[in-house]
């Protein structure tokens, strides 16, 4: 049965993911090339259009970075194809450059960029605001609030940017990523095939004499997209009153909510932006006009506030303005029902509400035990971390990088000193290695490795600096969902025919001193680090083994046996410190202590067989096929 | 909207608490229903916990503290971290067997016993009702269909503006028809306990 993504008729309403929404919208658009870099909140979006792939007629790639992604889906665009490129909001760092040019050059078939962006950082490093990046690059940004707004705003996104030849910005944030509602489809557009590049110097080339008249040119587009928004359907006017609120993305949701709650609706102005750059000012101004206060809700940075206080003066209206800078809503994490509720009574001079506010069933004193993510049983990335330790120990810095295996930041395995961003491990590695004379050890895998971990490494043969760098090669990128990268032998759809492998591609750039181990033998691993360990200089360490929760999918793996504990450690043993070796060092989520003795879930354990070789109490004994 | 009603639902990562809360909100979805829900998973696969939503009648997916009118817990230990999330007076439905974290698996930490939290919980709202879903899972056929006996549970509480036929039609609508049938027997099993 065709997915109803690819084949659901006109006027069917689905329950869709927010991700999957933005799927149907570009696929109702008439979208013809995608390419992206995975990355949470933003991966079901890839992974969606892959999944579909064999029966669709669009071109769809991983590419090996955000850069590159957004470089081929430009190149795509200048010949003609409506294009789509989507990642996470730290990965439009990577793809700046190519970004803030591709807004001068045009994109003349259609170009999207998403940006799925982390208020209050559920699973990033940072909480950047990339709505900025709209103001600096200069591009149209759409930012939905529901599944639907997802499919349409996409649909719509796509269709201006082909109409006015510009790239435009389709803003989520996880919340709308990952929400799932009805949504009603409508009849996709079928559009001729690319044209291909036609050529025309002047207008693709940035060199200076051509890119002073493309920027005159980007801001005519501007004011074109302007006007767009202050027609757009996606901003609307509702209310009445002498108190205004102006609410943009998933803000716009908690303040219907909030309003409905407090029985407010309609007597409180509302426009709700969707089309939020440029910033329809014609609209904002006759909505300013009459009002006493206005509130504006955005999450993170203070951006439609700082505008709308500016068009506020160039207007000369005194109206109060109030968000963030001053007012009563943070500038950091998300906002909520509760808090918008909260400002809307502040500035309406409103009773707070009967303890709403709970006095929570939890004893505060008494912390509950947390529930780190942990790296999963059979794990190899905890098989290469022991073996590390057992030889650096913390004489050692661990410069880390984004993957499952930042987990091993928590103890026993302490595997995470630092970490700036994808492929820091090296570069940033050598940096500290090289102020200090300290000896440092940088752990990255195989998909950050080909993100953005080769130019570090070309950089440490170049400048001669002195680091173990160990490629945590599992075969796939397994943080976001197992997507494939160009070192993968297996796909979510079958074979890979064309695999990068990465101890030529070391050894192509200069570096001899290279050794490859399956790290679930802890031996070979223990004495491959032994060797490297004093020589000068670059040197890497390739501990390849796949994970196993994609081995078991992707080869079909299957688990042949499992550990057992034949001699049960005490609790005494455990606690004196003379015994629970595999305790203390491995953290493996198949162990616990019952009654006092250690054991071995056999429905957790993987059969990595990692344990056996920490305790000779632990043997192997034949395992049910899991 | 009159009928506003939000369920907080959490787990720890593989438990099938996302599946249970797509299974909901499509339930939510067929009766004619205005239903959003969400779910906050980064790295749940890893052993983390698991938190979703499913609101009916309202705009936002998302629910906050004394906010929610039913918790869902498809692990003690989780169902009291989520305790706050409940509203004064709401009701709790959970699951009876734990799945420690390794912490606690491993004896470096000690976690609330399942009296405690049932006294807890019941104190908080004194409107609960617990049951072993993993044995009931494993009764039905597969231990993850216990998370499907915990919404059988629910539906036998008649506080949905939907009955279980409408989840059970789902089931047989969503699911290939050899999990349907399990999953129907988890409904049921789950069905029959609340007393």
């Amino acid at each position: 049965m065709a997915h109803p993504l690819l084949a659901g008729a006109p006027g069917e309403t689905h329950l869709f993911l927010g991700n999957e929404a933005i799927v149907r919208g570009a696929i109702e658009a008439g979208i013809q090339f995608i390419s992206c870099y995975p990355g949470t909140p933003s991966s079901e979006v890839p992974d969606t259009f892959f999944r579909l792939s064999p029966e669709a007629s669009y071109t769809f790639e991983y590419s090996v970075n955000e850069k590159v992604a957004l470089e081929v889906a430009g190149g795509a665009t200048l010949a003609g194809a409506l294009s789509l490129v989507t990642m996470k909001h730290v990965g439009v760092n990577v793809a700046a450059d190519p970004l803030l040019t591709l807004t001068y050059v045009g994109s003349p078939g259609g170009f999207v960029l998403l940006s799925a962006d982390d208020p209050g950082c559920h699973s990033s490093q940072n909480e950047q605001d990339n709505r900025i990046y709209a103001r600096i690059a200069g591009l149209p940004c759409l930012e939905p609030a529901t599944a639907q707004e997802a499919k349409d705003m996409t649909r719509s996104a796509l269709s201006l940017s082909r109409q006015l030849g510009a790239p435009f910005l389709l803003r989520t944030t996880t919340r709308v990523n990952h929400l799932r509602g009805p949504v009603t489809l409508a009849e996709p557009t079928a559009l001729p095939a690319p044209a291909g590049f036609q050529k025309n110097p002047s207008r693709f080339v940035p060199i200076p004499a051509f890119a002073r008249p493309m920027h005159l040119r980007l801001l005519e587009t501007l004011e074109k997209a302007r006007a767009l928004a202050e027609a757009s359907p996606f901003n609307t006017v509702s209310g009445k009153g002498s108190v205004g609120v102006i609410a943009s993305g998933i803000s716009r949701a908690y303040l219907a909510d909030a309003l409905d709650e407090s029985g407010l609706t309609g007597s409180v102005k509302v426009l709700d932006l969707g089309f939020t750059n440029p910033l329809p000012e014609a609209l904002i101004a006759s909505f300013m006009q009459g009002l006493s206060t206005l509130l504006i809700l955005e999450e993170l940075e203070p951006v439609l506030e700082t505008e709308i206080r500016a068009l506020a003066q160039k207007q000369g209206l005194t109206l109060t303005i109030l968000g963030k800078t001053p007012g009563p809503l943070p500038r950091f994490g998300e906002y909520s029902v509760a808090m918008v509720a909260g400002a809307l009574r502040q500035i309406l001079g409103l009773p707070e509400p009967e303890a709403l506010a709970c006095s929570c069933g939890v004893d505060p004193e008494v912390p509950l035990p947390n529930r780190p993510p942990n790296l999963c049983a059979g794990c190899p990335h905890r098989a290469t971390y022991l073996a590390v330790r057992k030889i650096f120990g913390d004489s050692a810095v661990y410069s880390s990088d984004i993957g499952c295996y930042t987990l091993g930041i928590l103890p026993p395995l302490k595997a995470a000193d630092f970490l700036l961003c994808m492929g820091s491990s090296i570069s940033a590695g050598c940096g500290a290695a090289k102020a200090a004379g300290q000896t440092v050890v940088g752990f990255i895998g195989d998909s950050t490795f080909f993100h953005s971990g080769i130019t570090g490494l070309v950089n440490a043969v170049f400048n001669r600096h002195n680091i173990l760098v160990v490629i945590l090669d599992n075969r796939t990128t397994a943080m976001t969902g197992h997507q494939p990268n160009p070192g993968v032998d297996k796909t979510n759809l079958g074979d890979n025919p064309v695999r990068v492998d990465i101890e030529p591609l070391v050894r192509g750039i200069g570096i001899n001193n290279i050794r490859k181990v399956n790290p679930l033998n802890l031996k070979a691993t223990m004495k491959a680090i032994e060797e490297l360990k004093d020589l000068p200089g670059v040197r890497v360490l390739i501990a390849e083994e796949p994970c196993p929760l994609f081995a078991r999918r992707a080869y079909g793996q299957k688990r042949t046996q499992v550990a057992y504990v034949a001699e049960g450690c005490g609790q005494e043993a455990i606690d004196g410190g003379t015994c629970g070796d595999c305790l203390n060092t491995l953290a493996c989520p198949a162990f616990y202590v019952d009654g006092g003795k250690m054991a071995i879930d056999p429905l957790l354990c993987s059969g990595c067989m990692l344990c056996l070789q920490v305790c000779k109490n632990i043997k192997a004994r034949k395992g049910d096929a899991k | 909207m009159s009928t506003r009603l939000r369920i907080f639902m959490t787990g720890v990562g593989g438990q099938g608490t996302l599946t249970a809360t797509t299974l909901l909100a499509r339930a939510a979805l067929a009766a004619g229903l205005s239903v959003t829900s969400g779910e906050i998973h980064g790295m749940a696969q890893r052993g983390g916990v698991v938190e979703s939503t499913l609101l009916i009648g309202c705009k936002s997916p998302k629910i906050g503290h004394g906010e929610a009118d039913i918790l869902l817990g498809f692990e003690p230990l989780e169902t009291l971290r989520a305790l706050p999330y409940l509203k004064p007076g709401g009701l709790v439905l959970s699951s009876t067997e734990s799945l420690p974290p390794l912490s606690v698996a491993t004896g470096k930490e000690t976690c609330p016993s399942v009296e405690d939290i049932r006294a807890k919980v019941t104190a908080r709202c004194g409107n609960a009702c617990f049951l072993p879903c993993r044995t009931l899972g494993v009764q039905a056929g597969a231990v993850q269909s216990g998370n499907i006996a915990l919404l059988g549970a629910l539906c036998a509480l008649n506080i949905l503006p939907f009955g279980k036929d409408v989840v059970a039609q789902t089931i047989r609508a969503t699911m290939k028809p050899k999990v349907a049938e399990i999953n129907l027997k988890a409904l049921d099993l789950g069905a029959a306990c609340p007393a």
